[in-house]
């Protein structure tokens, strides 16, 4: 059965590098399962087992490997960006839920959900440099350019914490809105955007204290965000909503609007620049989203509560060229 | 296939999205956004189930019944509103915002422990291709659990106690699968969520195995007279089955109800030599008088009064005490 199915993954991939750049991987979190998709015939290909509510996946510093966080059994799952075939298994990541790489590759770091603690990693290796306890279900994570400090949003307690990466310690934990959820830091290194899943909008952020510099109504739920291009734009899912919003960050406004139904929430952009991709989490689909005309063009069953998804060879050179993020956020799943 | 799912889903995103979504939203509960999509599957599961035993197993109880029709006709009543509060996911819901704490307390101290639950792929790696198989293993294992639980039940005076007023039906129909105490409920889902957790069954799984295990309990109180044969017998249990293991104790059969405990495969029964296959026909229900007297009281007085036994049950010396 299974090399059946990656004859047929081989057979759509072709043997050429264009279309081995073709496939996409989705975490389907409530069947502990990932499915592999052709961007260009837009189905589902195959679905694999992997541990237990994957949520989000991320590729290493290298460029080489993406890896997907298994919560519940404590461990990362790696596969080959090209292949898509397993590489490795690291154990002992204790509820990887959402994790990030430091822009100079030396620190890995994972954020607790479930567990209220923040990890901290030598991403040489994986070793724990630092564990530390934080109340309030510890969502999402980026981190500035320095690789100096990271940014972590807590969901329960509606505030934003920062943690020095050398020593492990806390800088500041300041309230910033409900729900605060997914997070980027821009390009210029001096803004933090924060959606707030429990209101309608995103909050900017100042990375030096966690002031609120200003607010920018896009939708309710406001959950994740994605780049386009060099960065000045970004995407955003908003889950209540149920919209994507195109965000102009030096104008601060938002410049676009698509419906996407069934609670939107992980995106990424295809390796050409055209299609966003959106795992549609109700309705167990992925939409395909034409950029240039910012509409819906199509909708790929999957499995159930699809939540990360992934451009294979489309990761480490990522359009942002920024910080090394998480293909997806989310922050519910009970 | 796909397009059911996609009607299915769509229908249940739609509720969603309509009354319960906005609710979370405005009261700030967004951490529960995902676990209040599920909770609009099991209710719609729980119409589904509703609708398969009115038309579909009530058919069968019209056209072969065992015990025909007569005055004890109106017990019945009550297993009904047992099965709409249960189905609909009044109680469900109850239980869940009781256990729910407890439930979360222990898995995080046991994942902060360092312990991570195994999955049964990571033991046996062929399941992880073949979904059918995985999906079995993990019914099986589930109805082990649910038959030792089943037996304790019976076994533990207190348990007891409560588990009699699902007994006391002397009209044994396809509604009284849900005539449990509240407690009762309570106890039995807590433990098979703890070990549903522990061997690793998936959210997505767990609500399949409880829509087609709730079925097939449901059709193993119909009353019916029919016979699936000897293997059919063994396979699943049937109405004839667990009929038995309702039946009323009489002189010759002291310890008929500790027989049959399965909930939906036999082979535990069979296992661990408390099957019994005949044909007999048994009256059903509880011998003693004040378990009898269930019959006679609605939802509410049950519940009430059940409750007082179960405390009696669970406090011998101070009875013992205040009758001296
Ligand atoms: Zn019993
Ligand atoms: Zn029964």
């Amino acid at each position: 059965m299974r090399k059946l199915v990656f004859a047929a993954i081989a057979l759509a991939m072709g043997a050429g590098e264009a279309a081995r750049a073709d496939a996409v991987l989705v975490l389907n979190s409530d069947e502990a399962s990932y499915s592999i998709l052709s961007r260009s015939s837009r189905i589902e290909l195959a679905r694999y087992p992997v541990g237990r509510e994957p949520h989000h996946v991320i590729v290493t510093p290298d460029g080489k490997e993406m890896l997907i966080g298994s919560t519940v059994t404590n461990e990362l799952l790696g596969l080959d960006i090209k292949t898509g075939e397993r590489t490795r298994v690291v154990k002992d990541v204790i509820d990887p839920y959402h994790m990030g790489f430091s822009p100079n590759g030396k620190w890995f770091v994972t954020a607790a959900y479930r567990l209220d603690h923040v990890d901290i990693f030598h991403a040489d290796g994986y070793r724990l440099a630092g564990r530390i306890f934080i109340d309030g279900l510890p969502s999402h994570i980026a981190f500035d350019a320095e690789s100096k400090t990271v940014f972590v949003t807590l969901q329960q307690s509606g505030r934003l914490a920062a943690f020095d990466l050398q020593t492990q310690t806390l800088k500041w934990n300041v309230p910033v809105g409900n729900a605060p959820a997914g997070i980027v830091m821009l390009p210029d290194n001096k803004r933090l955007l924060v959606a707030l899943t429990g209101e309608d909008g995103i909050v900017v952020v100042d990375p030096k204290d966690g002031g609120v510099q200003s607010t920018l109504q896009t939708g309710k739920g406001a959950h994740n965000f994605w780049p386009q291009g060099d960065g000045r734009l970004y995407f955003l899912s908003n889950r209540v909503e149920g919209t994507i919003s195109l965000i102009d960050t030096t104008e601060m406004k938002v410049v676009g609007n698509v419906r996407v139904p069934g609670g939107p929430d992980c995106m990424a952009i295809t390796p050409d620049g055209k299609e966003l991709w959106v795992t549609q989490r109700f309705l167990r689909r992925v939409a395909v989203i034409d950029i240039e005309q910012l509409r819906v063009v199509a909708s790929i069953p999957v499995g159930k509560s699809p939540h990360g998804v992934f451009m294979l060879q489309s990761g480490a050179a990522g359009p942002a060229r920024g910080p090394v993020r998480a293909a997806s956020t989310a922050e519910d799943q009970k | 296939m796909r397009d059911l799912i996609d009607i299915w889903v769509g229908l249940q995103t739609w509720i969603f999205e309509t009354a319960v979504g906005p609710v979370l939203f405005e009261f700030g509960l967004m951490a529960w956004y995902e676990p209040g999509y599920n909770a609009v599957e099991f209710v719609m599961l729980g119409v589904v189930q509703i609708v398969v035993i009115a038309v579909g197993m009530r058919f069968f109880e019209r056209r072969w019944p065992l015990e025909k029709s007569g005055k004890d006709d109106r017990l019945i009543l009550v297993d009904q509103i047992y099965t709409l509060l249960n189905k609909l996911g009044i109680v469900p819901l109850a239980i869940f915002v009781v256990t729910y704490p407890l439930v979360q307390e222990i898995e995080l101290a046991v994942r902060a422990w360092g312990f991570a639950p195994p999955r049964l792929e990571r033991i046996l790696p062929w399941l992880g291709d073949n979904a059918l198989a995985s999906f079995l293993l993990y019914f099986v294992l589930y109805d082990f659990a649910a038959y030792w639980l089943h037996r304790a039940q019976h076994a533990f005076p207190w348990w007891w106690a409560l588990h009699s007023l699902h007994h006391s039906q002397r009209r044994m129909t396809v509604w009284t699968d849900d005539r449990n105490h509240v407690v009762d409920d309570l106890l039995i889902t807590l433990a098979l969520v703890l070990f549903s957790q522990l061997v690793g069954v998936q959210p997505g799984e767990y609500v399949i195995i409880l829509m087609i295990g709730r079925l097939v309990e449901s059709w193993s109180h119909a009353n019916v007279d029919m016979n699936f044969g000897w293997l059919g017998n063994r396979l699943l249990v049937g109405p004839r089955f667990h009929r038995l293991h309702h039946a009323l104790a009489s002189p010759e059969e002291r310890h008929i109800q500790d027989h049959n405990f399965a909930p939906v495969f036999p082979i535990w029964d069979i296992l661990f030599g408390t099957a019994i296959y005949d044909t007999r026909n048994r009256p059903t229900g509880v011998a003693d008088p004040a378990v009898d007297n269930d019959n006679d009281r609605g939802w509410i007085a049950q519940q009430i009064t059940v409750f007082w036994r179960f405390a009696r049950a669970l406090t011998p010396k101070i009875r013992r005490a205040t009758a001296l």
